[in-house]
C-alpha cells in the first residue's frame, strides 16, 4: 500500500525527492509558509511601507534610457489600432474645451499682417475675373454706379477714344513711332510704374 | 446668350497720367467757357435786376461806352480768376473735372499758385494766328500748347479709368456655366 507521501514524491519526481519522506516534509513546510506569509501580509500595513519607501532613490538606480532604448517602439506603434483610438475621441468635447477667444488673443496679428506682401498677393489677382465671376461686381455696381458715373465715363472714354484716333492720325503723317513718345510726365509715369498701374503709351489702344 | 468673353470690352483702361490728347483738351475748354460765361451771364442778370429793383429804371449792362467797358473788364477779370483759382485750388477746372484730366508742372507734380496764374495770363497768347499756339497739342510730343511751355505745365488724364472698367464689367451678365 503507498502512503500519500510517496503519492507526491512520485508526482514531484525522483530527482527533487531523494530521501524517503521529504516530499511530505517540504508540502508540510509550504503550508506553513503560505500561512506564515499570510498572516505577514495580514498585519503588514502595505501603505505604511510604500511610504517608507523612498522612491526618488529607487529611480534614481533605474537607468530608464535602457530601458526605453530596450523597447521596439515601431513593434508597439504597429500594435496600435489608431482609428480604434480616433473614434473613441469625442473631438467635440475637445473643441469645446478649448477656449478660442484666449487662443485669438494671443494671435499676433498685426506681426502677421506685417509679414504678409500685399502687393504680392494683389499682382496674383485677377480682377476682372473675380469681378466677372462673383457678386462683388453687382455690390460695386450698385455702390459707385450711377446714370451720372455711366455717362461720364462714356464721355471721357470717347474722348480718349478720339484723341487716340487723331494721335494715330498726327503720328501717320509725321512719320512717328508710337512707342518712342513719352506716355506722360517722367515723375509721374515713374511713380504710376512704381504702384504697378497700368499705363500705355500714347496714341496706342489696349 | 451671350457669354462673356464675346462681350467687347470698353476701349480705354488705364490712362492715369498720360499726356491728354487734343480732343479731350478741347471738350473741357468748350465746357469750361460754357461754364464761366453761363456764370457770368447769370450774374450780369443778377446785378441788372437788383439795380432795377433798386432804381426803378431798366438798365442793360451791354450797351452805353462806359457800362460796356465795365463789363467786358468784369468778364475778363471773371476769365481770370475762374481758370486761376481752379488751377491753382486742385489743378484742374470744372470742364477739366468732367472730362478727367488735370494740369501738373513738367515732372508731374502739382502746380504752383504763380505756374495757374502764368498760364491763365497766357492762355490767350495760344487764340493769336489762328490759334497756332494749340498746334503743339497735337504735335509735339508733350502735347504743350504755348501757355503749357509758358508755365512750364502738361496736362495729363486723371480719371480711374480702371475703376471705369470695373464697373463696366460689374453691369455684365454674370457668366453662364457651361
Amino acid at each position: 500500500m503507498r502512503s500519500c507521501g510517496d503519492e507526491i514524491d512520485d508526482a514531484a519526481g525522483p530527482g527533487l525527492s531523494p530521501l524517503p519522506g521529504s516530499g511530505r516534509m517540504e508540502q508540510l513546510v509550504e503550508a506553513i509558509a503560505e500561512r506564515v506569509v499570510g498572516l505577514v501580509v495580514e498585519a503588514i500595513d502595505i501603505n505604511a511601507v510604500v511610504s517608507k519607501v523612498d522612491m526618488d532613490a529607487l529611480l534614481a538606480n533605474v537607468d530608464v534610457d535602457a530601458i526605453v532604448s530596450k523597447v521596439d517602439v515601431d513593434a508597439l506603434i504597429d500594435r496600435v489600432d489608431v482609428e480604434k483610438i480616433v473614434e473613441r475621441v469625442d473631438v467635440d468635447r475637445i473643441v469645446g474645451r478649448v477656449d478660442v477667444e484666449q487662443i485669438i488673443e494671443r494671435v499676433d496679428v498685426q506681426g502677421i499682417i506685417d509679414r504678409v506682401d500685399v502687393e504680392k498677393v494683389i499682382q496674383q489677382v485677377d480682377i476682372d475675373s473675380l469681378v466677372e465671376q462673383t457678386e462683388l461686381g453687382t455690390i460695386i455696381a450698385r455702390s459707385t454706379s450711377g446714370v451720372a458715373s455711366e455717362a461720364l465715363d462714356l464721355v471721357r472714354a470717347q474722348g480718349v477714344g478720339l484723341d487716340d484716333f487723331v494721335a494715330r492720325w498726327v503720328n501717320r503723317i509725321l512719320r512717328r513711332n508710337p512707342d518712342d513718345l513719352p506716355v506722360g510726365p517722367p515723375g509721374l509715369v515713374a511713380a504710376l510704374e512704381a504702384v504697378d498701374r497700368p499705363t500705355l503709351p500714347a496714341g496706342r489702344t489696349p | 446668350m451671350t457669354s462673356r468673353s464675346e462681350v467687347t470690352a470698353p476701349p480705354v483702361v488705364g490712362r492715369q497720367g498720360n499726356y491728354a490728347g487734343a480732343v479731350t483738351r478741347l471738350v473741357a475748354f468748350a465746357a469750361d467757357v460754357g461754364a464761366s460765361w453761363g456764370i457770368f451771364t447769370l450774374s450780369v442778370a443778377a446785378v441788372t435786376f437788383a439795380i432795377q429793383l433798386v432804381t426803378g429804371r431798366t438798365v442793360d449792362l451791354t450797351h452805353g461806352r462806359v457800362t460796356s467797358l465795365l463789363t467786358l473788364f468784369a468778364l475778363v477779370v471773371w476769365e481770370f480768376v475762374y481758370f486761376a483759382y481752379q488751377w491753382s485750388l486742385s489743378g484742374k477746372t470744372v470742364g477739366m473735372a468732367l472730362l478727367g484730366i488735370r494740369v501738373v508742372e513738367v515732372e508731374g507734380g502739382a502746380i504752383t499758385g504763380r505756374q495757374a496764374v502764368v498760364r491763365t495770363v497766357t492762355l490767350p497768347f495760344s487764340f493769336l494766328f489762328f490759334g497756332l499756339g494749340f498746334l503743339g497739342i497735337l504735335l509735339n510730343r508733350d502735347r504743350r500748347a504755348w501757355h503749357d511751355r509758358f508755365a512750364r505745365t502738361v496736362v495729363v488724364y486723371s480719371w480711374d479709368a480702371r475703376a471705369a472698367r470695373l464697373r463696366w464689367l460689374a453691369k455684365q451678365e454674370p457668366a453662364t456655366p457651361s
